[in-house]
């Protein structure tokens, strides 16, 4: 019955059922199959998977990402950048990387840091002489640090599914993404030839730029700093940073207007929705491996397999980089944690440690082909071929993979932060 | 009223409601903080009812999403097929849906009529006002997967 399961799961995402539906379905198909009065358990699941205070700052990090877009920070975020890499060799490569590790401390989405900033820097990179394909390669590559710098709507997820804290997922993020972004960065210096910035800048222009960011820069201090410190909760903390977002928006870079804010609205509702249902129906396919007791008999063959927790999270390395080529980030989080998690566990592997290698590992499956976002959102913007894209990036997502061996094999870089600020 | 300016008409309101009811959550987990930190006080039960808003957005959101058919899938199959090919598997994909939600929608009637008189443990409602959305969502994506189905045979069959 397990191996219908999972088959018939494979088989449906593979001839386009929508994933949350191919969850719901495949439940439907062992229910009819194995116990009929399991059906009555199914809408119960369903409500309990949408149930949840924790998971209401899904749509509300969603929105304050959106807003931030519309209230055009973007050129603030990439004219500070500027200032501090634009004048080095390869500067606007390092440009892009730097915005990249900015504008993820505040949408908290790969997606929209990929479409805002490289709207604006991938033309004026081909201008100055960089190959369009490494424009848009570099640009996709340095959007996973969205996932991981906090606040990561991925984390919040994967606390929530994993009964972690948020705050300790967010502390957890910040080196590993910090590091991805300083590899990247070398990986620009060597690969990518382009031209810089090469304005000359005063001391009090420089000084103007600074402080026209300041309240920008901000932000991810508030957001993070309220859960860390205990202030509120994560659900809180991302309606603080909508309000921030907002009222950045409306009094500060003047884009914002009510209709705007308005389209905001209805199309964060959307999109955590389908967030959403993918959470909800997926509770009753984990359920389902529960009942089958899959979660346990995985962590039996891991522990048996005696490689140790280093070994293992290696290896589990390698399968989340593998299930992130052909399934989004939500989903992928919702089916490997029930079904890795317990097994790392068992290993003395931290559940923090864990949730950082999984959304970085995913993180790099949003930006390779055939269903990553990043990449899909990057065509449309360079117009150009998904795999000219993913050649173009494949070098620098090269950091990410370095990260995620350095990470595993040194787990302080993940955990030391989490640990002194959270006890 | 032709069945797309139906289901045009449809999705405009349920988006207005979401978005409704997406700046009504905001505004009150914010009021919430304002009021914990500025007057040491709170809003019984507003988590509750934050948290039954929520519910009902991810429901009937999710089949808003069904009906714009912007759910997060796979399209490796369907890329690779001719006109027809395309029309079946689509056809094939919405009539999967269609079912496991009208199961789910039905299974619901009695789930709720056995369980739905217990009270929430904070605003004392009913539960069944919250188990409400499962049938509602359900019901409405079922909708969309009809009206979705009958465009597509439509497409099929016009000469």
């Amino acid at each position: 019955m397990i191996l219908l399961l999972l088959l018939s799961l494979l088989a449906l995402i593979g001839i386009g059922v929508p994933v949350a539906y191919a969850l719901g379905v495949s439940v439907l198909l062992y229910v009819a199959l194995s116990d009929t009065q399991l059906l009555l358990m199914l809408p119960l699941r369903l409500l309990a998977g949408f149930d949840s205070y924790a998971l209401m700052s899904l749509p509300l990090f969603i929105l304050m990402g959106q807003v931030m877009n519309s209230a055009q920070i973007t050129s603030r975020l990439i004219d500070f950048s500027m200032l501090i890499a634009g004048r080095f060799k390869s500067g606007l490569g390092l440009v892009n990387v730097l915005a990249s590790m900015l504008f993820g401390g505040i949408s908290g989405s790969s997606a929209s840091d990929t479409a805002s900033i490289g709207s604006v820097l991938i033309p004026e990179m081909e201008r100055r002489g960089y190959r369009k394909e490494v424009a848009a390669g570099i640009t996709v590559a340095s959007s996973t640090m969205g996932m991981v710098i906090p606040p990561s709507i991925p984390m919040v997820l994967y606390a929530v599914v994993a009964q972690q804290s948020v705050g300790k997922l967010f502390l957890g993020g910040v080196f590993p993404g910090i590091i991805v972004g300083l590899f990247q960065m070398a990986l620009v210096r060597m690969l990518a030839h382009g031209g810089s910035e090469r304005r000359n800048i005063t001391l009090a222009a420089a000084l103007r730029l600074t402080a026209r960011s300041v309240p920008v820069l901000l932000m991810p201090v508030i957001v993070v700093g309220a859960v860390v410190f205990g202030i509120a909760t994560a659900t809180e903390s991302a309606a603080l940073g909508v309000l921030y977002a907002v009222l950045a928006g409306f009094a500060l870079t003047r884009a914002l207007t009510p209709g705007s804010f308005w389209q905001c609205l209805r199309s964060t509702a959307l999109t955590s929705s389908k967030i959403m249902i993918v959470i909800a129906l997926s509770q009753a396919y984990i359920w389902i491996l529960a009942l089958e007791r899959v979660p346990e008999a995985i962590a039996a063959f891991v522990v048996d397999l005696g490689l140790g927790a280093t070994g293992t999270l290696l290896i589990v390395n390698l399968i989340v980089l593998a299930a992130g080529t052909v399934i989004d980030v939500s989903p992928a989080i919702l089916l490997l944690t029930p079904v890795f998690a317990p097994a790392l566990e068992s290993l003395g592997v931290s559940p923090i440690l864990f949730g950082v290698l999984l959304v970085s590992g995913l993180a790099v499956g949003a930006c390779t082909p055939p269903v990553g976002t990043c990449l899909n959102v990057c065509a449309a913007i360079a117009d150009l071929d998904i795999g000219k894209i993913f050649r173009g990036a494949a070098p620098f997502l090269g950091a990410n993979a370095a990260t995620l061996v350095v990470v595993t094999l040194l787990p302080e870089i993940a955990l030391w932060l989490p640990e002194r600020l959270i006890p | 009223m032709s069945l797309r300016a139906f289901e045009r008409r449809l999705t405009a309101v349920l988006e207005a409601v979401l978005a409704a009811g997406l700046l009504g959550m905001f505004l009150v987990v914010v009021l919430l903080v304002l009021l914990r930190y500025a007057f040491q006080s709170g809003l019984v039960g507003a988590n509750e009812t934050a948290t039954v808003v929520f519910v009902y957005l991810s429901s009937l959101g999710a089949a808003v999403a069904v009906g714009r058919q912007e759910h997060i899938r796979v399209d490796l199959l369907s890329d690779r097929l001719g006109r027809r090919g395309r029309i079946a598997l689509e056809a094939c994909n919405l009539g999967m849906v269609a079912i496991l939600n009208a199961v789910l929608a039905v299974s619901s009637v009695a789930w709720i009529d056995a369980t739905g008189q217990t009270l929430m443990p904070v605003t004392q409602m009913p539960r069944y006002l919250l188990q409400a959305s499962v049938p509602l969502g359900c019901g409405l994506a079922t909708l969309y997967c009809a009206i979705k189905l009958v465009a597509l045979l439509r497409k099929e069959l016009a000469p």
